[in-house]
Parts: C-alpha cells; sequence; structure tokens
C-alpha cells in the first residue's frame, strides 16, 4: 500500500444467490485521483462500486469474499459499522434520485441524520457550501424551498452530488452519473468531477470512452466479472496490452 | 460526533425491536384465538355433533342441519356468481370497448367489493323478501344474497388472473384469424383458469363465513331439522355459532367453539386449496 | 321447476345435436364450421325460454306454475325450429352466436351496475320514506335514540341517530385503528426490511390469516373472552362506568382483525417507493430506521393513508363484532370502558323479528343503511384517489 492510496480491493469476489458477479478483483483507489471503471453491461463495475461503500448488504442473496480496506482499515470486519463506512464512502447513482423533498432538504437530510450541524444558521452554511460545490448553488439560491423534483435532469443530478458533498466523505462512487443526462448536463457534471478531483478520491463506473479519457487517471477494464486491465487513462487508452481491451475501446464489442 | 453515532445506534436497535413486537403481538393475536377455541371446543367435536341438529338441550344439539344449509348456501353462492364473475372479468378484460361505460362498470365493481356486507343484507331483505316475496331463512334468498356480494371479489380476481395471461399468446391466435371470442374461450379462458378458480375458493370462503347479511334476511330462527329444499327454513354455520353463543346453558359455550373449530377447519381447507392452486399456477409460468 | 330447467336444456341440447347433423350434410365451406351452426340452434331454443322464465320468477314467483311452463316450453321449440330452418350451406352461424355471446358477457358485466343501483334505488327509497316521517335534521344531529319504544307515540323522538354514529366512529375509527394502524404499519416495515427472508416466509402468510377468520369468531372471541377482561380491569381501575359491553373490548378485536389489511395496503405503498431512494439515503450513512421513517414513509404516505382510509371504512362497516359485543344502548361518550353502540349494531337490532315493512322502525334502518352505505363509498373514493395519487407520482 503507498501512501496516496485511499482505497484497497484483493481479491474480490461477489456473488449474487448462485450467480458469480466479481471474480478475484484487485485495485487500489488513490487519493487524489479519478479512477474510471469501463467495460460492457454486466461486467461488474456497477457491482465493485455497491461492494465499496457495502451497498450490497441490503441485496438478499448478496455474498462477498475478500478484502476491501479504507485507510488501511477492512470495511467487511465485523467490527466495521456500515453507517459509519457509508458517511465516509459517497455515491451518486445512475439516474438522478432526489428524495420527494425540498431542494434544502435534500442537501441537510445527511447533515441531519449524521448530526453534523450546529444551529440553523450553521446548517444553511453548510448546505451552501455544498451546493456551491456541486455548482449548483447559483441556480437554487433562490428556491431552496422548491420540490427538488421541479429541477431539471441536470440540476437534479448535481443536487444529488450535493447531497453526497454535504456530508464530507473523502471517496465518492459514481455510478454512471451522466447516462441519463443530456449533452449539456453531462458537461457540468465532467467539469464538476474535474473540480473535486483532489479533494476527494473518486470512482466513476461510466460507459462512455470518451468521458472515462477526459474525466480520469486510472482505468480499468472489466468484462464478465474479471478485471482485464488496469493502468493509467493515457497508457491504456492509446496502447493497450490487452486485445480485448483494444477491441473494446476501439467499439469492436460492447 | 461519538455520543451522537451510540445514540443512532440505540435508536437503530429500539426500532427494530418495536417492529419484531408488532409481529410478535400480531401473531400472538392469531395464536391465542385459535388456541383457545381449539382448548374449548375440540371435546365437543363427535360424530352425534357432526351429524346432528339443533336442539334446545346443549347435549343433544349438533351442526349436521347447519353445515348442510352452508352447503346448500355456498354451492348456489357460487354456481350463480362464479359464471357471472368469470363472464363479467372477460368482457372487461378482453371484449369491452375502451369507454365511460366500461370505466362505469369497473368503478360499481370495485365499490361493491368494498360495500360492508350488512348493506348486502339490507338489499336482500327488501329485493328478495319484500319484492318477489320469497320465503324467509331460505338457503334460496341466502345463496342469492352471499352470490351479489361475492360476484364483485370474483370479477377483480379473474381480471388480474385474465391480465396475467401474456399479450403474445392472444396476437399468435388472432393472427392465424381467431375471432376475438375465440381468443378469449380457446386461449385466455383455459390460461387464466387457475387464477380466477383461486378468486372463487377466496370469495366463496368469505361467503362460507358470513353472518350479518344472513341474520337480516330471517336466519336467525331455531330450526331443529336439516333443511331438504332451497326453500325450507335453514340456518348456516355462523349463524349457529351465533345463536348458540347467545345461549345461557353453559353447555352450549362448548358446542360454540367446537362450531367454530370446524367452521375454521373448513375455511383452512379452501384457503388452502386455493394457495395450492396459485403456487402450482406460479410454477407452470 | 328443476324438471322445466332440465327440459328446456334437453330441448337445446337436441337442437345442438340437429343443427350439427345438418351442417355435417351440407358441404363444407370455408369459415363455417358445423359446431357454430348446432351452437346457434342451441342458443335460439335455450335463451328464450329461460328468459321468459327468469321474468316470470322475479314476477310472479313460486305460484302458478303450469302457464309459464307451457309457453317456456313451446318458445323453445319455435325458436328451435325458426333457427334450424335458418342453416343453409355457408350459413355464418358463427358470426351470429359470437354476437350473442358478447352480447350474454356484457349482461353478466351489467349485473354488477345493476347491484349497485339496486342497492342506492332501494336504500334512497326506503330511506325517503323514512325522511318523509322523521326529519333528516332530526335524525343526524339528534341524540335521544329509543327506537324500540317509540311505536303509537311521536315517531320523532328517539330517532336521533347522532349517538349510534358517535359510537361507530369511536369504536371503528378510534379504538380499531389505535390498534391496527401500528401494528400493522410496524409489522410491514418488520417484515419487509428487517426480517430475514425465512421469517418472512412464514409470518407474512400468518397475519393473512387474522383477515380469513370470519367475524363471527372475532364477535365470539369478544363476547366472552376481551369483554368481562376489560370490565374487570375498568372495575379495578375504579371506573364506575366499566361495562360487559364495552366500546374498548368491541374495537380492540375488531382493531386485531383490521391488522393484515393495514400492513398488506403500508406493504404495498413500501414497495413501490423506487428502490434507488432508499440506496441513496442508506449511500448517505443513513441507519435503516432513518431511511424508513425519513424517506419511506414520507413518499409511501398516500397510498398508506389511503389504505387507513379503507380500514376504517371495513371497521366501520363491520357488524358482528358490535353486535356480539357492543352495547344495544345508544350513548355519547369517550371513556372507552362505558358501553357504546354503532350503526350497524343498531341496523340489526331494528330488523329482529317480524317487522313490518311500513314501521318506522324498520324504515330507520334503512336510513342508517343509506348513511352506512354512503360514507363507505365517500371513504372508499377518497382511499382510492390517494392511492391512485402514488401511482401516479412514480410514473
Amino acid at each position: 500500500m503507498t501512501a496516496g492510496t485511499k482505497m484497497t480491493v484483493r481479491d474480490v469476489s461477489v456473488w449474487y444467490g448462485a450467480k458469480p458477479a466479481l471474480s478475484n478483483v484487485s485495485l487500489d483507489i488513490e487519493r487524489e485521483e479519478v479512477i474510471a471503471l469501463i467495460g460492457p453491461s454486466g461486467c461488474g463495475k456497477s457491482t465493485l462500486l455497491r461492494t465499496l461503500n457495502r451497498l450490497n448488504d441490503s441485496v438478499a442473496g448478496a455474498r462477498v469474499q475478500g478484502l476491501v480496506t479504507l485507510d488501511g482499515e477492512d470495511v467487511y470486519a465485523p467490527a466495521t459499522d456500515p453507517v459509519a463506512l457509508r458517511a465516509r464512502v459517497g455515491m451518486v447513482f445512475q439516474a438522478p434520485n432526489p428524495f420527494p423533498k425540498t431542494i434544502r432538504e435534500n442537501v441537510a437530510y445527511g447533515l441531519r441524520i449524521h448530526g453534523l450541524a450546529r444551529g440553523r444558521a450553521d446548517l444553511d452554511a453548510q448546505v451552501e457550501r455544498a451546493l456551491t460545490r456541486a455548482g449548483l448553488w447559483a441556480e437554487v439560491r433562490d428556491r431552496l424551498g422548491d420540490p427538488a423534483l421541479s429541477l431539471s435532469g441536470g440540476q437534479q443530478q448535481r443536487l444529488c452530488i450535493a447531497r453526497a458533498l454535504a456530508v464530507e466523505p473523502e471517496v465518492i462512487l459514481m455510478d454512471e452519473p451522466c447516462s441519463a443526462l443530456d449533452p449539456i448536463g453531462t458537461a457540468r457534471i465532467e467539469e464538476l468531477i474535474g473540480d473535486l478531483r483532489g479533494r476527494y478520491a473518486i470512482c466513476i463506473v461510466t460507459h462512455n470512452m470518451q468521458q472515462a479519457a477526459r474525466v480520469s487517471q486510472r482505468t480499468a477494464f472489466f468484462d464478465a466479472g474479471r478485471l482485464i486491465e488496469y493502468g493509467a487513462t493515457s497508457e491504456l487508452f492509446t496502447n493497450p496490452r490487452e486485445t480485448r481491451t483494444r477491441d473494446y475501446i476501439t467499439g469492436r464489442y460492447g | 460526533m461519538r455520543r451522537h453515532a451510540r445514540r443512532r445506534r440505540a435508536a437503530e436497535h429500539r426500532f427494530r425491536l418495536l417492529g419484531r413486537a408488532a409481529v410478535a403481538v400480531s401473531i400472538g393475536c392469531l395464536l391465542f384465538l385459535l388456541g383457545s377455541m381449539l382448548v374449548a371446543g375440540i371435546g365437543g367435536i363427535d360424530g352425534h355433533f357432526l351429524r346432528g341438529t339443533d336442539a334446545t338441550e346443549a347435549t343433544r344439539a349438533g351442526i349436521g342441519a347447519a353445515l348442510r344449509g352452508s352447503l346448500m348456501v355456498l354451492g348456489l353462492t357460487l354456481a350463480l356468481a362464479l359464471p357471472v364473475g368469470v363472464l363479467a372479468a372477460l368482457y372487461l378484460e378482453e371484449l369491452a370497448p375502451r369507454s365511460a361505460w366500461a370505466t362505469l362498470i369497473e368503478g360499481s365493481i370495485n365499490n361493491l367489493a368494498a360495500v360492508p356486507s350488512i348493506i348486502f343484507g339490507l338489499l336482500g331483505l327488501l329485493l328478495f323478501l319484500g319484492t318477489m316475496g320469497l320465503p324467509r331463512s331460505a338457503p334460496l334468498v341466502g345463496g342469492l344474497t352471499l352470490a351479489l356480494m361475492t360476484m364483485p371479489v370474483i370479477v377483480i380476481a379473474g381480471r388480474s388472473a385474465i391480465r396475467a395471461v401474456p399479450g403474445s399468446i392472444r396476437e399468435a391466435a388472432l393472427a392465424v384469424g381467431a375471432s376475438r371470442v375465440q381468443v378469449t374461450f380457446h386461449h385466455v379462458l383455459p390460461r387464466a383458469w387457475p387464477g380466477i378458480l383461486t378468486g372463487a375458493i377466496i370469495g366463496g370462503s368469505r361467503a362460507l363465513g358470513e353472518t350479518a347479511p344472513l341474520l337480516l334476511i330471517g336466519m336467525r330462527a331455531f330450526i331443529p331439522a336439516a333443511p331438504t329444499g332451497m326453500t325450507e327454513p335453514a340456518t348456516v354455520l355462523p349463524v349457529q355459532i351465533f345463536l348458540w353463543s347467545d345461549q345461557i346453558d353453559r353447555g352450549f359455550a362448548e358446542k360454540t367453539s367446537a362450531a367454530i373449530v370446524v367452521l375454521l377447519v373448513l375455511l383452512f381447507a379452501m384457503n388452502g386449496v386455493a394457495a395450492w392452486l396459485r403456487h402450482r399456477g406460479e410454477v407452470r409460468r | 321447476m328443476t324438471a322445466l330447467l332440465l327440459a328446456v336444456f334437453g330441448l337445446a341440447l337436441i337442437g345442438w345435436l340437429a343443427g350439427h347433423a345438418r351442417a355435417l350434410a351440407f358441404t363444407a365451406s370455408r369459415g363455417v364450421l358445423p359446431r357454430q351452426q348446432g351452437w346457434y340452434v342451441a342458443v335460439w331454443t335455450g335463451l328464450p325460454a329461460l328468459a321468459l322464465l327468469l321474468c316470470w320468477a322475479m314476477m310472479r314467483p313460486a305460484d302458478e306454475i303450469t302457464l309459464p311452463a307451457m309457453l317456456a316450453l313451446l318458445l323453445a321449440l319455435v325458436g328451435g325450429g325458426l333457427a334450424f330452418a335458418r342453416l343453409r350451406p355457408g350459413f355464418a352461424a358463427g358470426k351470429r352466436v359470437e354476437r350473442i355471446v358478447v352480447a350474454a358477457l356484457f349482461a353478466a358485466s351489467m349485473v354488477a351496475i345493476v347491484t349497485t343501483a339496486g342497492i342506492l334505488l332501494s336504500l334512497l327509497w326506503e330511506g325517503g320514506r323514512f325522511f318523509a316521517i322523521v326529519p333528516a335534521g332530526e335524525f343526524l344531529f339528534g341524540t335521544h335514540w329509543s327506537p324500540q319504544t317509540i311505536e303509537g307515540g311521536d315517531p320523532t323522538a328517539g330517532m336521533g341517530a347522532l349517538p349510534l354514529f358517535w359510537g361507530s366512529f369511536f369504536i371503528g375509527a378510534v379504538i380499531a385503528m389505535g390498534v391496527a394502524v401500528p401494528l400493522g404499519l410496524l409489522s410491514a416495515i418488520y417484515l419487509s426490511h428487517y426480517a430475514a427472508p425465512r421469517t418472512r416466509r412464514w409470518a407474512k402468510p400468518a397475519l393473512e390469516v387474522l383477515a380469513g377468520i370470519p367475524t363471527v369468531v372475532y364477535g365470539y372471541l369478544a363476547a366472552v373472552t376481551v369483554a368481562p377482561a376489560i370490565r374487570d380491569l375498568g372495575v379495578a381501575l375504579g371506573i364506575g362506568a366499566a361495562s360487559s359491553e364495552s366500546a374498548l373490548a368491541a374495537g380492540l378485536v375488531m382493531g386485531v382483525m383490521i391488522i393484515p389489511f393495514v400492513s398488506s395496503t403500508a406493504d404495498d405503498a413500501l414497495s413501490a417507493v423506487p428502490r434507488t431512494l432508499a440506496e441513496a439515503s442508506l449511500a448517505l450513512g443513513a441507519t435503516p430506521s432513518e431511511t424508513v421513517r425519513h424517506v419511506l414513509l414520507p413518499t409511501a404516505l398516500p397510498g398508506i393513508a389511503g389504505g387507513v382510509l379503507l380500514a376504517v371504512s371495513r371497521a366501520v362497516g363491520e357488524t358482528m363484532i358490535v353486535v356480539m359485543a357492543a352495547s344495544s344502548v345508544a350513548t355519547i361518550s369517550a371513556n372507552p370502558f362505558a358501553p357504546a353502540t354503532t350503526v350497524t349494531r343498531q341496523i340489526v337490532d331494528l330488523l329482529t323479528g317480524e317487522a313490518t315493512f311500513d314501521s318506522a322502525k324498520t324504515l330507520a334502518a334503512f336510513a342508517l343503511g343509506l348513511v352506512l352505505f354512503l360514507l363507505t363509498l365517500f371513504l372508499n373514493f377518497v382511499a382510492l384517489a390517494a392511492m391512485r395519487r402514488r401511482g401516479a407520482a412514480r410514473a
């Protein structure tokens, strides 16, 4: 483990019931980098993401084997509280999924449950900070009491990012965050990922090769539940070692 | 921060306990009910009790006549409600044009399914006894009244069973030139039949346990003989339970519990068959 | 009557066989089956005769059977004969039979409308006759109810039904819901979000069993076991009004009966909440109970509220438990240990015995039935609207 490593994954396999979803995956998530997970549908990249914050715990029949660590601590150790873990490892989902509450309450939710705000003024300040960091503050500052569902798709997704940022996580997992957005919304999110890099370790699943190339420093290519290739993004896209990787990134299958 | 986390863990634990307690209390009530009836009634069940008729003395009283009355009423109920219900369900799902009229039919069926049973008793009293002059306390009137009550249940179950038949089957049959009516009767109905039957059994078991509307059409008299015809005065099992529950004679307490045990056994058997049918349908699909 | 029906069906069968045999003799033509020709004759033999018999049974029941019997048999013969005579090679009997079948299906679905209309009209009619004797305001807001003693005297005295409405509300909507809502809701949450799959597999059907037990059994339990215990408890607590016909006993038992209605509608509403909302909350580090309380319950609220309203409608219309365990004396009291009566209980009491159809007592029962019907209609309407709104929000 190097000093810059935030999370490590060692020989991790995941099953849903009897069906293997991920086999013997090992990789590192670095502190100040964006790592992109790419691969065809059903290759296990989303499964890996949900393994990192133990969201698979709530799926009946899911089973995880191997070692996942956060700052060197075993994420799956019996003493680890998944609730505390998830406060440190935030997640943004495929389609925007704001709670059916106001814009303000969406961001305040995490702060409230974790008891992170001292009084109303502090809460408001933290909500503003999270929205600012997600690049949404200017657009919603006058309508914080409006329902979150009144925002556009792209705004909703940035709200979901703000919601995750508000609890000050150390890692942010993003599961195809732009797949439900139009090109403008996608561009804003990609820009935002660039701004957030360095402050958080970011792990993003994407179907879009250009996006992976644009936003990430490292890329991991998965196929059929296995990690095929893993390395610096510039290296992997210009000079892949494996033929399967090359076939995939040149669009020959997948 | 740490104290906050501890408090949250405690709240989580309390919530889980609360949920478990709610399930335990609910199922505890069920077990208490079944257990107390079984303990009080099991001793009263023998051959004489199952074959006998109502009597003024507890020791001679039996439920044979009430069982017979129940079977007659249930038979008539299903004989009327099942065909009408199935045909109405087929019409609404397969043939009805999407119109305000169909919406009205749908609405009245959904509403009928939620109307209190005693209202059906009022209707039966007025329509069958008052207007048509049918005899009081007769299985004929009981069956007619309960059929009106059971029909919407069968329609609703039938519709969901019909809706579960894949559309590809209809299209395949239409594509070889079958008419809509042929598709309905040759392809949709056979596939939906297990689901419809499940609904019919559930509707029937509700009718078998029903008491209130039957009281209104006069089924609360002392009937010391088994009914021989649809227009003879008769009593049914739930009404017999109601009548005995009021008796001062302590001997009837055991009889009441015994009759309840018999009624529950019948109902559980019916529901068991329904569950088995549904399970078989799910496995095959 | 049975023999007559058998005869009609027998004639129809003969008609089928004759039509079928006749059609077989024709040269086959495309799209015309002998079977359909058989059905054509059978339908025309059976239906008119059966329709005649049905009409007769409705209008002149049970007496004088010879005349309609002769008429019916004649109609069967004529109908069948005419239909038989129309058979030709290539005669599209199938289409005609189908038209009749569609008409029959339509008629079956009309039974529901006719029943609804029948209920509404008969209650309105009888209720109207009642309100011609007793002013509606007197009935709806009067507080003195003793219809059993009014014969002969002033019929409007003792026809104030407010205590009945109060009793129905107090037992069905307050006490019963006080039991059923917390138990049903918490059970649904526990079984869908906490319990192991194995527990869920047996506990959910076990809860459903509560809804399948006949109300007369609950009534017996309430009258024999629960009511005396409540009275003893009330006496021990020093409550003077403690009665063995208390609102509490009937309401508690009714609540237990209603648990599965609340739990299954709550379960439906909770599982209709998109999974990603729950995951978003969990991913923020919320505990399962925080997720349930802050995200799932508020989102599912319209559906849950609709389910509770349906449960109230069922509780208010429930009869046997209150007939067996509640009181026949009408008083307005918020003391759960005091006796209480309900609308349904009074309907049964008023129609007990050989009352004539015209007495104010009998008519009062129908007026009460009208109020009950309109109330449950309203509750169901609001409940379904609330549940539909949830469906719209999801889409």
